[in-house]
């Protein structure tokens, strides 16, 4: 997976490329429109991280030139201004996901990770993790063999978080897919939906599946 | 008195003074004229006349003169009373429309120029105020993106110990309250400068709240707190869904955290007569009456030896009163202290 990085600012572009790379992504940088275009040219990325503020061309400039070009590479918008009228906007010009800055890096990470395999996504009816099963179809959780009661935002919570398997997924992503929020409440919500969640399916049992990264997210993995 | 009244009086006055001089003046002509005449006759028979014609001439002459006045003065203040209607709707948010002139150059023309010249420079300085705020926040997001980024980066190092692997993490949260007090703040000053568009769409309000019933209960359970929903008729309004549910989770939020251990906090929806009523009640605390008015303002705290542990960004209340007016609806507050705190939410319904 090659993924194309365009930031402006040196120190940012830089913390993106190293947690993409240790996340086994190729990544490639350039800090203005221009060389991004002609980047887009050269080589065929899977997904591509363009900041809004770019000096010369802008990030939606590009993006809108990509489209134009039938250039259909998913693409992840950086913007610092953070509007609502901003990512509508940035939708509409055909970019795919949306991330305000400050961002966490987990949250970007886990938003590329999903943006470059959306195509091949697990389409299975009944999501596995060791021997936690739920059913997308009929809603029902197991593990074990015994079925878990769950509410209808529990559900939402576990069948996102059994989407991607092993993978951290951050708070704000929970928030958005899973409560359809578009900004930080600035409440501990997540993390106490989390710690029911972790008691109904990890209570009983001696392997725990659902695991905090602290300062990160939270990921469901057979290991401790 | 008026200047109105004022000089009305005045101008009566003057005139009635001067019909009088002018009455005496004829009395005195005609007198000598009968004296040289020496008809007696002729003369009382004048005399007599000379009352009733100043009697007819003078009353009129004296109403006519005070209804003149009255006429007048109306005519020439009619600008002043124009440019106080139009000084009385003056707020922060319309300065740059300026005041109506008459044009004619006079006193009141003037006077209503120079306020239109200081209402030019208020709105310039309101406005640099604004932008300042605007920028500062943007400015601030660049760096807080570059030090949350490099403290998530060195969390994810294997080699860090556990005690440095915990400071960064206290870090990253400190980071990201700072960052929510970034974001809060650029919300509140594109919505001072007009620069936030809402999404307005019918919205089943009733539906909102019981969702946020649900997130409220999970949000009270570990500190003990019972949440109950006392009533929710079903009403529609007309707004943002996202900023409702913004300000529902915010009324909620605050509800847990200003309580008390085992404490309550009950929410109702009702249809009022025109509005749907949200109201939300919390025991704990409560806020001070003198504090009452400020509770709105940004980053007001209230008295810390009440809330000391209470963790947020300080501008949960006004971002609530921004999405409020910017639906056309109001909000209060209102406080026993250590009993229980109310906030009620008024928006307009959908036709």
């Amino acid at each position: 997976m090659r993924v194309l990085v365009v930031e402006d600012e040196k120190k940012t572009a830089s913390f993106v490329r190293k947690a993409l790379q240790a996340e086994g992504f190729a990544v490639d940088v350039c800090h203005n429109g221009d060389d991004a275009l002609a980047a887009t040219r050269a080589t065929p990325f899977d997904g591509i991280v363009l900041d809004i503020m770019l000096p010369g061309r802008d990030g939606l400039s590009v993006l809108r030139q990509l489209r134009e070009r039938k250039n259909t590479t998913p693409v992840l918008l950086l913007s610092a201004r953070g509007e609502v009228n901003e990512r509508v906007e940035g939708l509409n010009a055909g970019a795919d996901d949306y991330l305000p800055k400050p961002f966490e890096l987990a949250e970007l990470v886990a938003r590329v990770r999903a943006l470059t395999r959306r195509s091949g996504e697990n389409k299975s009816t009944v999501l596995r993790v060791v021997d936690l099963t739920l059913d997308t179809v009929t809603h029902r959780a197991q593990r074990g063999g015994a079925d878990i009661e769950l509410t209808a935002r529990e559900y939402r919570l576990l069948e996102f978080l059994m989407r991607s398997p092993g993978r951290l997924c951050g708070r704000m992503m929970i928030l958005e897919k899973v409560w359809d929020y578009d900004f930080d409440p600035g409440t501990n919500l997540v993390d106490v939906y989390i710690r029911r969640l972790r008691e109904k399916i990890d209570a009983n049992f001696e392997t725990k599946l659902l695991h905090t990264v602290r300062g990160a997210g939270y990921l469901l993995k057979d290991q401790p | 008195m008026t200047i109105r009244t004022r000089l009305s009086l005045w101008y009566a006055g003057v005139l009635t003074a001067s019909l009088l001089v002018i009455g005496v003046g004829t009395y005195r002509e005609l007198d000598e004229q009968l004296r040289h005449n020496h008809r007696r006759e002729a003369e009382e028979h004048a005399i007599l006349e000379t009352g009733e014609l100043l009697f007819q001439v003078g009353l009129p002459a004296v109403l006519l003169g005070l209804a003149g006045g009255w006429w007048l003065t109306r005519r020439a203040l009619a600008p002043m009373a124009e440019l106080t209607e139009a000084i009385k709707k003056i707020h922060e948010c319309n300065l740059r429309e300026p005041l109506p002139r008459t044009g004619n150059g006079d006193e009141l023309d003037r006077l209503t120029g120079v306020f239109n010249e200081m209402l030019a420079r208020l709105d310039d300085s309101f406005n640099r105020t604004r932008e300042f705020t605007l920028h500062a926040s943007h400015e601030l997001k660049t760096p807080l993106t570059v030090l949350c980024g490099e403290t998530e980066t060195a969390l994810r190092d294997e080699s860090l110990s556990a005690a440095e692997r915990e400071r960064a993490a206290s870090l990253l949260d400190e980071l990201r309250r700072l960052a929510r007090i970034v974001d809060g703040l650029t919300l509140l000053a594109k919505a001072d400068a007009g620069q936030v568009a809402l999404k307005l769409e019918p919205v089943r309000f009733d539906e909102l709240v019981r969702d946020n019933f649900a997130d409220a209960q999970i949000l009270a359970e570990p500190h003990g707190i019972q949440v109950e929903l006392a009533g929710c008729e079903e009403v529609s309004v007309r707004g943002d869904r996202h900023r409702l549910r913004q300000l529902l989770l915010n009324l909620a939020d605050n509800a847990v955290k200003y309580n008390q251990p085992q404490g309550q906090v009950t929410m109702s929806l009702r249809r009022a007569k025109d509005a749907a009523e949200f109201t939300i009640a919390n025991t704990g605390a409560g806020i001070p009456p003198e504090m009452l008015p400020r509770v709105f303002d940004r980053f007001f705290r209230g008295d810390p030896a009440h809330s000391p542990t209470v963790d947020g960004c300080g501008l949960g209340l006004s971002i609530a009163q921004w999405i409020v007016s910017a639906h056309g609806g109001t909000i209060t507050i209102k406080s026993e202290p250590s009993k229980q705190t109310t906030v009620i939410v008024r928006l307009p319904l959908q036709d």
